[in-house]
């Protein structure tokens, strides 16, 4: 386990943290983002290869060799992906804690129980 | 053909061009829309049918590559059945939307496509983060969808959805991006094999945190309260999609990775969906709201499919082998189309409140598909669930599953009581309003109909000894012509019915051989007898005649049953008839429900029987290889006698009999009591016939049920004696009666079995005949309490005849059939040597006679009251059948022989020892002998002559008038001062007051609050705060990792 990986996770633990303790929506959505963000982190580690080159073939990279002098591209694409993903995430959520402030006058998750059992 | 990924290619179009056709006007826009999902629906058709027609399985490769090098679709025949599914699915809700589509912006529309389109990826898609891709599609569409409604519930509903999802997202990137991480691949085929070799821990956690992402999609108890809030607060047309559309994708996920997981993680899913299926039935119980109510459900059936679907796997059947597809496939299409019709429904409806859903009795038709969707959830015929279900148990049982099977049939029948409560509840309530239902919202639920019918004869089709169910074709094809022809007056249908039946009859009963003969008797000859009441009925009689034919349907079927499959068919085709036959009645509904579920919970106790029978007898279903099965013998045994016993209402097991029987209409009552409990009859004569005398360690099963027939007759009885209800009353005393038949049967020698079938048909004729007369009674004076009659002998002769002859018959006492019954008994008691069971016999024998006084007493003689003297005689066609009653009593009564001989003849069969000796209709046993017609006729001139000389002294008798009497030095004003009727026998009630109260009604009552205040304290949990959703997903993972991964 790398650095970052740990880190990822520990922003993850920090992320999941913040949506379970705090109560007003946009906290617990700003939770979320942070969790994303430590998803991120981890699947951009798995890709790291220590002591290689960006994976752009180009004159700096011998093309018959560039198999093991480069990183791994593949999880760099996926976390493109995943970001874009977690931002229309994101940006849902904060449309719907506008329109439920606009409802109800709070952002307090508590008072949204109208339906249960 | 279409290449497949012009279903995206067509949704993606259209959903960024939809805004640009638009400024066209929005029947353009429209148009395209629904042109895009027909499309869509017509790529995935043709390759079905292509597919099925033997085409190989397509491979769809994007960018040039091959895989595991770029993303690629399939279409195989497991895509194109659920694509197809789906798509139909986005079509017929987007229909059903049509009115929104036309309210709201365009924008509704792209997502509409969008959430469709990703359903259809999830399916199609072969690579790992591309089924991420696609489930944050479908999830981001849906949750755009919800929040176009600016309703409070629905927002904060859909916000506990994204949260939910959200950890959902997290957890498939972690393991998605490990499990590359370890195999170097994404394409999940390849995925598969490389990690083979690897199967480490770190591998098998990321496996593990993938799969939990799946199952958490999936709905799990009890990590899925946002889900509950989201199918109630969601509009139905929307809702329709996410419960069945987007189940049906992360179905398709699991069923993708299913090759990652190992044995461990197969069983986990496998406890989980059977967990959520049980827990959920339960809180239903609890429910109100009809679409949380749908909710519930769902999730259930969700979490049967994927347990059933992870426990078939682990046993080892092939993924995409014809089980998995029959019992998986087959619960997934049945809930999937179910559900969404019902959802459509609710919309259509509009009515939050499950009682308030009468409005549906003004429309027919959707009062069809409602039953039709319920009956599909409960796994009835002939819906799949039911081949489904009948499979799996057999399967289930092949691998000593039994635990398993126990869990789901619990929850089946959890979810039936709810299910029924609700059916119920329709037909009683008062309609009150009219619902409108459009054209784009009705043809969805026609077509989901349709579909679930013919789904469910396609599974009949291809189950495990289809062949033999073509018994049932030509009779299901009469009843579904009924349903159509049921706008016809109520004489054609009934004139159609009895030709029908007795040409059938007629062709039938000649192949009959032994006890199955007289039993065709009962069952056939009975029924067309029984029909001609129907004469008296005017109007249409909406739904009698299709159920009807479906209960005599079963009958018969129960009748000529060779194999297992369709004995269970025939039963299960006989309840559900009788069921909308009993629920008829006006206050007959939760009487009905009491019937079904005990008769669902028999049935279910007779399945798992039959399937340790299936697994035992070598994987065959052959019914007459239940006499040579060594293995096991008792518990099936025991498992097929309570199954018969519920429908025999057996002490403990009969509490729905008297408000089922005696709420019933004037003929159902004769048709549910002299024919239907024969059924039960039968099914013992079959089981003990095969298996003698089981024993339990040193116990005796028979000798464990001589005392329950024996108490059931006692029973039985004293019940009767203490009714005020004339039908109840004679509904009781069939419990009574029927405790007879299983004492006799429980002997086990040749005069206990002689005696029982015996009485069993004496049951019937008399049974009948006392049911048809005292319905006539009741169809006349509106009024089944006998209090409130009397003095009725001279308003309805007929009738005081037919009740006089019933009562002998029943009471036994000479010259009538009866006693035919009462001498072979204690010829048994003496032989069989059970002197105790024969005391509480004798007893009960006498406490039969206080009850038969009371109908000729209360109802007859006495005083006839005030409103009752232009009182006529019962209607014609319910005399007729009555006095054909009373000629085959008198005929049984002269010449016993006649039916006792043959009987015997067959019973040597099974029962060698101890046949009667016939000499010239003399009946010789060891003990004594017995002339039939003898006895007759003695009696007959005892009578005469008494008759004779009351006729010669009485002449000059002054005729009274009805209140020229002295009373207590007062003249009485009214009749009811004259005749005491009320709480007859009030002194015997104080003496034996101990031994009548309704133990087995508390104890089921009981049962029943304990299950209900579980329910409410479990749902509980779902408190209705987001966050505390989100602890239940949290904690659910972490107590499911300590289970399969800690071990």
């Amino acid at each position: 386990m790398t650095l970052i990986t740990i880190l990822g996770l520990v922003l993850i633990m920090i992320g999941l943290w913040g949506m379970l303790t705090q109560k007003n929506i946009i906290k617990i959505i700003i939770g979320f983002s942070i969790m994303d963000t430590g998803v991120h982190l981890i699947m951009v580690s798995i890709g790291y290869l220590k002591d290689r080159t960006a994976p752009i073939i180009d004159s700096a990279v011998d093309q018959a060799n560039a198999v093991n002098t480069v990183v791994d591209p593949i999880p760099s694409a996926l976390v493109l992906t995943a970001i874009v993903i977690g931002l229309a995430v994101t940006a849902l959520m904060l449309s719907y804690a506008i329109k439920l402030y606009e409802k109800k006058g709070t952002l307090d998750i508590n008072e949204f129980k109208e339906l249960k059992w | 053909m279409v290449n497949p990924i012009y279903i995206f290619i067509l949704a993606l179009g259209a959903g960024f061009l939809l805004t640009l056709f638009d400024k066209a006007g929005r029947k353009v826009s429209l148009t395209i829309f629904y042109a895009v999902l027909a499309a869509m629906v017509a790529i995935s058709a043709q390759w079905l049918i292509a597919l099925l027609g033997g085409s190989e399985t397509a491979m769809i490769f994007t960018a040039g590559f091959k895989p595991p090098f770029s993303i690629n679709l399939q279409m195989g025949l497991e895509e194109a059945i659920f694509t197809l599914a789906v798509n139909m699915l986005g079509l017929l809700s987007g229909l059903y939307l049509i009115k929104k589509f036309n309210a709201t912006k365009v924008n509704a529309m792209v997502l509409f496509l969008m959430m469709i389109m990703g359903i259809n990826g999830l399916i199609m898609t072969r690579d790992m983060f591309n089924l991420f891709v696609f489930m944050e599609i479908t999830s981001i569409a849906t949750f755009a969808m919800i929040g176009i409604d600016r309703d409070i519930k629905t927002l904060s509903a859909g916000f506990k959805y994204m949260i939910a999802s959200g950890i959902a997202s997290v957890l498939f990137l972690i393991g998605t991006i490990y499990l590359y991480r370890f195999s170097g691949m994404l394409h999940i085929d390849s995925m598969a094999v490389a990690l083979d070799m690897a199967s480490s821990q770190a591998t098998l956690l990321a496996v593990f945190i993938l799969l939990m992402a799946i199952v958490i999609e999936l709905k799990p108890f009890p990590a899925n309260g946002w889900a509950l809030d989201v199918y109630e607060a969601v509009d139905s047309g929307v809702v329709a999609v996410i419960a069945a559309g987007s189940s049906a994708g992360m179905l398709f996920a699991l069923y993708k990775i299913t090759p990652l997981l190992n044995e461990t993680l197969l069983l986990t899913v496998a406890g989980i969906g059977i967990t959520t299926f049980v827990a959920s039935n339960l809180m239903g119980l609890m429910q109100k709201n009809a679409k949380r109510l749908l909710g519930y459900s769902s999730i259930g059936q969700i979490g049967l499919v994927a347990g059933v679907f992870a426990m078939l796997v682990y046993l080892g059947y092939p993924i995409n082998g014809k089980m998995v597809m029959l019992i998986a496939g087959g619960l997934f299409i049945n809930h999937f189309v179910a559900k969404a019709g019902l959802f459509w429904l609710a919309g259509i409806l509009n009515k939050e409140n499950t009682e308030d859903w009468g409005a549906l009795r003004k429309k027919p038709i959707y009062l069809f598909a409602f039953g039709a969707f319920i009956l599909a959830l409960v796994g009835l015929p002939p819906f799949p669930s039911f081949f489904a279900k009948w499979q799996m148990v057999m399967i289930f049982a092949k691998d000593n599953q039994f635990l398993v099977i126990a869990f789901i049939l619990l929850g089946t029948l959890l979810e039936a009581v709810y299910l029924f409560r609700w059916l119920g509840k329709i037909l009683e309530s008062e309609v009150k309003e009219k619902i409108k239902v459009s054209f784009a919202q009705g043809l969805p639920v026609i077509v989901a109909t349709l579909a679930v019918l013919g789904l469910g004869i396609y599974s009949a089709t291809i189950v495990p000894g289809a062949g033999s169910l073509n018994i049932f074709y030509l009779p299901l094809l009469l009843i579904a012509a009924l349903f159509v022809l049921d706008f016809l007056p109520v004489w054609v249908k009934n004139t159609l019915v009895i030709l029908l039946m007795g040409f059938y009859t007629w062709q039938l009963l000649p192949g009959l051989e032994g006890y199955r003969f007289l039993f065709g008797v009962i069952f056939l000859v009975g029924g067309v007898i029984l029909l001609i009441p129907g004469y008296a009925f005017k109007g249409k009689r909406v739904g009698f005649y299709p159920f009807a034919v479906m209960m005599y349907t079963g009958l018969a079927g129960l009748l000529i049953a060779e194999n297992t499959l369709q004995f269970f068919t025939a039963w299960e085709l006989m309840t559900l008839g009788s069921y909308f036959l009993i629920i008829r009645g006006k206050k007959a509904k939760p009487h009905a429900l009491s019937y079904m579920l005990f008769s669902l919970g028999g049935a279910y106790a007779m399945l798992s029987g039959l399937g340790l029978f299936f697994s035992v007898n070598g994987n065959n279903l052959d019914l007459a290889l239940l006499s040579s099965i060594t293995e096991s013998t008792s518990i099936i045994y025991i498992l097929l006698v309570i199954g018969f016993l519920t429908k025999l209402a057996s002490m403990g097991l009969h509490i729905w009999l008297p408000g089922a029987h005696g709420e019933a209409e004037t003929d159902v009552s004769p048709m549910v009591s002299a024919i239907l409990l024969k059924a039960g009859m039968f099914g013992l004569v079959v089981v003990m016939s095969a298996i003698q005398n089981p024993m339990i360690g040193n116990v005796s099963i028979n000798y464990v049920l001589s005392w329950l027939g024996a108490i059931t007759v006692f029973g039985g009885n004293l019940m009767a004696i203490y009714q005020e209800d004339a039908k109840r009353l004679l509904a009781y005393s069939s419990v009574g009666n029927l405790g007879y038949v299983l004492f006799g049967l429980t002997l086990m020698t040749h005069l206990g079995w002689l005696t029982s079938i015996t009485y069993a048909l004496n049951h019937f004729l008399f049974k009948a005949l006392l049911f048809l007369a005292i319905g006539g009674v009741v169809w006349r004076v509106k009024t089944k309490n006998m209090y409130e009659m009397g003095g009725l002998i001279k308003r309805m002769p007929i009738s005081f005849i037919s009740v006089l002859i019933g009562i002998i018959a029943l009471s036994g006492v000479p010259p009538l059939s009866g006693f035919a019954g009462k001498w072979l008994t204690y010829n048994v008691l003496i032989e069989k040597g059970w002197v105790l069971q024969g005391v509480v016999l004798i007893i009960g024998g006498l406490i039969a006679f206080l009850y038969c006084f009371r109908l000729i007493h209360t109802i007859f003689l006495g005083q006839l009251k005030d409103n009752h003297r232009k009182v006529k005689e019962a209607p014609l066609p319910i005399l007729i059948p009555q006095v054909i009653f009373m000629f085959a009593i008198m005929f049984f009564s002269a010449y016993p022989n006649m039916v006792l001989r043959p009987v015997g003849d067959f019973l040597i069969k099974y029962f060698p020892q101890g046949a009667i000796n016939w000499q010239n209709g003399v009946a010789f046993t060891a003990f004594g002998h017995w002339d039939g017609l003898g006895v007759l006729m003695i009696t007959g001139v005892v009578f005469m002559a008494v008759f004779g000389w009351l006729l010669l002294t009485n002449r000059k008798t002054q005729k009274v008038g009805q209140f020229n009497i002295v009373y207590a030095a007062e003249r009485p004003s009214r009749p009811e001062l004259t005749h005491v009727g009320y709480n007859f026998f009030a002194h015997y009630r104080k003496a034996l007051g101990v031994l009548s109260k309704p133990y087995a009604e508390k104890f089921w009552d009981g049962l029943s609050e304990l299950f209900h205040s579980t329910a409410d304290f479990i749902r509980k949990l779902y408190t209705g705060n987001g966050q505390t959703y989100l602890v239940h997903i949290i904690v659910f993972i972490l107590v499911v990792y300590a289970f399969a991964m800690g071990g």
